[in-house]
């Protein structure tokens, strides 16, 4: 029988808000891909979505303010084994933890990473996030925001995801198929999930987004795949569709995959490079200590360089 | 048998070499059977500024260094400046003719507030305010003056590249030619030094050969040493000394951010992932290596490190006090998450970047105390390259037996203090594991049902378990309930307490020296050494000294300390910081108060006859504070 991925742990997210969605499409992609309770990881931050593992049944972190992606790292490149998924807020990604969402782009780690975007702080009461647009005027705020908005998706483009894609959180089979590809991707993956916050997003609502949300993956032409053989002419043609789209945000926001780089090689991948045995025997599983329980390391052999 | 001591200084720019040749030096008088200490000193700057490595000889093991030199050796004229003070009657003084009439103004690289001192000084002794001006100082205070025409050694020389490329190799070579090391020896060290590359030895080869023949064609070849049998032995420095522990204690995780002088660990450890196993039956183990990874910042650092330790890997980092300070908040979460990683905790002079590429060690008390709320965690410190090694191995054994953060001090002097270690014994500590789970159908990773506040470890990958910075049940599922989390603050407070009661009084705090002395030192880190030797000096002055030597912070060895203090005489603390807090801690944890104090905070390495100067200003003169100024 499948695993059931949800936890017995009560969900204490508000009615109505965005973030169900977003665990029934997740909890559907794993059962779908045939999961087992050990083959998967989640790990968070802090806020609304931080709160994710304790709603799913399988080990998961709740981790510190903006450092999801580093422990999520640790725990993929300590046993590549593992599929580590990411649920995180805008503020927690994008703000506090923007470095890191940078530098997992570099790296490709191989994570699959889900962006909560409801372009507010939550749990703080209403704060303007970094997806907040400049002048927005939530009920959460006594003023219009000061800052200018982030765009999560040619961010992560521009930071060098293989994988990009959007979800709404109110589709949720739409949004369970992303992330059933975004799992299977090697290298990391990153979806932007609207996921509407009821209670102090007045704006940005489920309502607001049904009337503009679309699906690029209607369009017979649409075509974000790049393989290893696709010309690099065509690979910068399809890098440049998606990030033509990613900044459409008007009349209409499209959602569905803006771009599936298949060519570039994970960091586990580059690890195994250098150390070839990483894969088969990857640091999480290594003996450390002989039968005798002493140190099996010959430390004349291991720093050879430094006997006189 | 001749019994050498010698004190040496070779000084260049940065990026001048200066490594090559103290690596030339101390190889050479390795090869011969004698024992080479050395601490390197630089700015922080790429190329130029002034840099020098100190090294002492001796057939003993040396362990600490002393002033006034017996040879400086001045690859440029700013080591002449900036070394006025530390010659004295006998010091050779080894420069290059060439820069005889080089310009203490015209030395731009010269820090200047210390151009101005040193003008200062010139002027009141009515000297040139040149190379030369200095040289009839260092005379005027005993010194032998030695000048050598450096281009003219190497005329006729065939060499790839500008002559003055060589002269780190040259200065090297001259200076063991006149202390009178075989040549042979100083040939072959290009060779530990080169590793492969024939054609870079070869060259060099040319020039130790041409160093050698103008000793011996003008007289100034010193008399030939004899050489010793001596055990192989590997050249280790405080940073290696430290990443070797962590190979040989099962690290398989190290993560870090560039920061001086803690990255050189990490990358000793990438040259070395492919680790060489013991015997025949470890060959057929497959080896992943050690992986290393350099993360965007500090933060990053420490909680991927996290990340890796929950999912099984044995996994530390390394930094100092700047990416330490980063580093505090995701300490606080492996201790309420009872996260098993090490922080090698490289300190340098502060606040803030401070003195970034100095010693330093202010960063005691923000070690005990880093990170928010209140958790167990453990704070040790090395004080030799050998015990880097140890230390790192039980450091990570700490982690895994008591399932916390711990802290794992070393300060820049020893980090950057080269020594000969003869023997590593693999067979002198175990590589424990953590408790493991017996029964996983129900398994709880912070089970209140133990005895000693462990709970068995759940592994990511194999157990299900849930992880928050929050407080948290037995499930590891957020909890505000008063009766858990004071059941979980105690659980977890229970393991500092039974880890002070597992763990010997030797590994926490150790004393060297008489039972009866009439002075007890008490330091920690890198003063280990020249105490030791001040012990041995102030014996032949009469004066019977000993010392109590800390290792363990936290938990603190307060029943050890109390004991050894309690009757103890005259009690000095000595530290490189400004208020002593190695004594606070004391007083915090006995109530033993310390009144003498001989501190040094200008950045530079404490020398044994500074060190033996102070201690009879305390003893004879009745003085409470001696702050150490030595240092170029």
């Amino acid at each position: 029988m499948a695993h059931n991925f949800r936890s017995d742990v009560a969900i204490d997210w508000c009615p109505g808000c965005g973030d169900f969605g977003i665990v029934t499409g997740l909890t559907q992609a794993l059962t779908e891909l045939n999961y087992g309770p050990n083959d998967v990881v989640a790990v968070s931050g802090i806020g609304c979505s931080g709160k994710t593992p304790h709603y799913l049944n399988m080990a998961g972190i709740h981790t510190l303010h903006g450092r999801s992606i580093p422990y999520a790292t640790g725990v993929k490149l300590a046993n590549p084994r593992l599929k580590v998924i990411v649920t995180s807020g805008d503020g927690d990604m994008l703000s506090i933890g923007a470095g890191h969402f940078v530098a997992e782009g570099r790296r490709n780690t191989g994570l699959t990473i889900i962006l909560y975007d409801n372009e507010v702080y939550g749990l703080t009461k209403g704060q303007a996030a970094p997806t907040m647009a400049l002048g927005e005027k939530t009920k959460g705020l006594a003023r219009p925001n000061v800052f200018g908005k982030v765009n999560p998706i040619t961010m992560a483009l521009s930071s060098g995801y293989s994988f990009v894609a959007r979800g709404f959180s109110f589709d949720t089979k739409h949004l369970k198929e992303l992330i059933k590809k975004a799992m299977i991707h090697e290298g990391s993956s990153f979806i932007d999930v609207l996921q509407p916050c009821p209670t102090y997003n007045n704006i940005n609502t489920m309502e607001w987004y049904r009337g503009k949300v679309y699906k690029m993956d209607d369009e017979k032409s649409w075509d974000p795949v790049v393989l290893p053989d696709t010309s690099a002419e065509s690979v910068s043609e399809k890098f440049n569709n998606a990030y033509k789209r990613g900044l459409e945000w008007d009349d209409k926001i499209p959602i569905g995959v803006f771009y599936d780089n298949r060519a570039i090689p994970s960091f586990v991948k580059r690890i195994a490079e250098y150390l070839p045995d990483y894969l088969n025997n990857p640091p999480a599983e290594q003996i450390v200590a002989g039968t005798d329980g002493y140190t099996n390391v010959d430390p004349f052999k291991t720093f050879a360089d430094r006997v006189i | 048998m001749s019994n050498i001591d010698l004190n040496l200084s070779i000084g260049g720019p940065q990026g001048g070499g200066i490594d090559t040749s103290s690596n030339l030096i101390s190889r050479a008088f390795a090869s011969s059977g004698y024992n080479v200490l050395g601490v390197r000193e630089f700015h922080s700057n790429i190329k130029g500024r002034h840099s020098y490595v100190h090294l002492r000889i001796r057939e003993e093991r040396p362990r600490s260094l002393k002033y006034p030199l017996d040879f400086l050796v001045a690859l440029d004229p700013d080591t002449i400046f900036e070394h006025l003070d530390d010659v004295s009657t006998g010091t050779i003084v080894l420069y290059d003719t060439n820069d005889e009439n080089a310009e203490l103004a015209q030395a731009r690289m010269i820090m200047r507030d210390t151009a101005k001192r040193i003008n200062g000084v010139l002027q009141e002794n009515k000297l040139d305010l040149n190379v030369k001006g200095a040289l009839a100082l260092m005379k005027k205070n005993g010194a032998k003056i030695m000048g050598i025409p450096f281009s003219k050694v190497l005329e006729g020389v065939e060499l790839d590249g500008p002559a003055t490329r060589y002269y780190n190799v040259l200065g090297a070579s001259l200076t063991l030619s006149i202390i009178g090391l075989d040549q042979k020896f100083t040939r072959d060290s290009l060779k530990h030094i080169f590793g492969n590359k024939e054609k870079v030895i070869a060259l060099n080869v040319k020039v130790v050969d041409a160093a050698y023949k103008y000793c011996r064609d003008n007289g100034l070849q010193g008399k030939t040493l004899p050489d010793m049998d001596a055990p192989p032995r590997m050249l280790l420095t405080g940073n290696d000394g430290a990443a070797l522990g962590k190979i040989m204690g099962g690290l398989r995780f190290q993560t870090y951010y560039p920061i001086t002088p803690a990255s050189d660990e990490s990358s000793i450890l990438e040259e070395h992932e492919d680790i060489k196993w013991l015997s025949n039956e470890n060959k057929k183990l497959a080896s992943g290596g050690i992986t290393v990874v350099q993360t965007e910042d500090e933060l990053s650092a420490i909680t991927m490190a996290e990340g890796a330790a929950i999912t099984g890997a044995r996994s530390a980092t390394a930094t100092s006090g700047p990416g330490f300070s980063l580093m505090a908040e995701a300490i606080s979460f492996a201790g309420i998450d009872e996260i098993p990683v090490v922080i090698t905790f490289y300190q340098r002079g502060g606040p803030s970047t401070g003195l970034p590429t100095r010693n330093g060690q202010g960063d005691l008390m923000f070690a005990m105390n880093t990170g928010h709320g209140e958790f167990p965690k453990m704070v040790i410190s090395s004080g030799d390259v050998e015990e880097c090694i140890y230390d790192s191995m039980k450091a990570l054994n700490y982690a895994q037996r008591y399932q916390l953060p711990v802290i794992h001090l070393i300060d820049k002097n020893l980090a950057n203090t080269s020594d000969f270690v003869p023997v590593i014994e693999t067979k002198k500590i175990k590589v424990e594991q953590s408790l493991k789970t017996k029964d996983k159908s129900d398994f709880k990773r912070y089970t209140l049902d133990t005895k000693n506040g462990v709970s068995p470890m759940g592994v990511f990958g194999k157990d299900i378990f849930w992880m928050t910075g929050d407080e948290h049940d037995e499930l590891g599922h957020v909890t505000e309930d008063p009766l858990i989390r004071d059941r979980m603050m105690e659980k977890r407070f229970t393991k500092l307490k039974v880890a002070d009661d597992e763990i010997p009084d030797e590994d926490k705090a150790q004393v060297f020296g008489s039972d009866h002395a009439k002075v007890t030192f008490i330091t920690w880190g890198s003063q280990k050494g020249v105490i030791l030797d001040a012990i041995d000096g102030l014996k032949a002055k009469g004066i019977e000294a000993n010392m109590l030597y800390l290792k363990m912070f936290e938990p603190f060895p307060s029943k050890f300390v109390d004991k050894i203090l309690k009757k103890a005489g005259t009690v000095i603390d000595v530290e490189s910081n400004m208020t002593g807090q190695a004594a606070k801690v004391i007083r915090m944890n006995t109530g033993f108060e310390v009144t003498n104090f001989i501190l040094k905070y200008n950045g530079r390495h404490i020398t044994e006859d500074e060190l033996i100067s102070a201690t009879s200003d305390i003893v004879s003169k009745k003085k409470k504070i001696v702050v150490l100024e030595n240092g170029a």
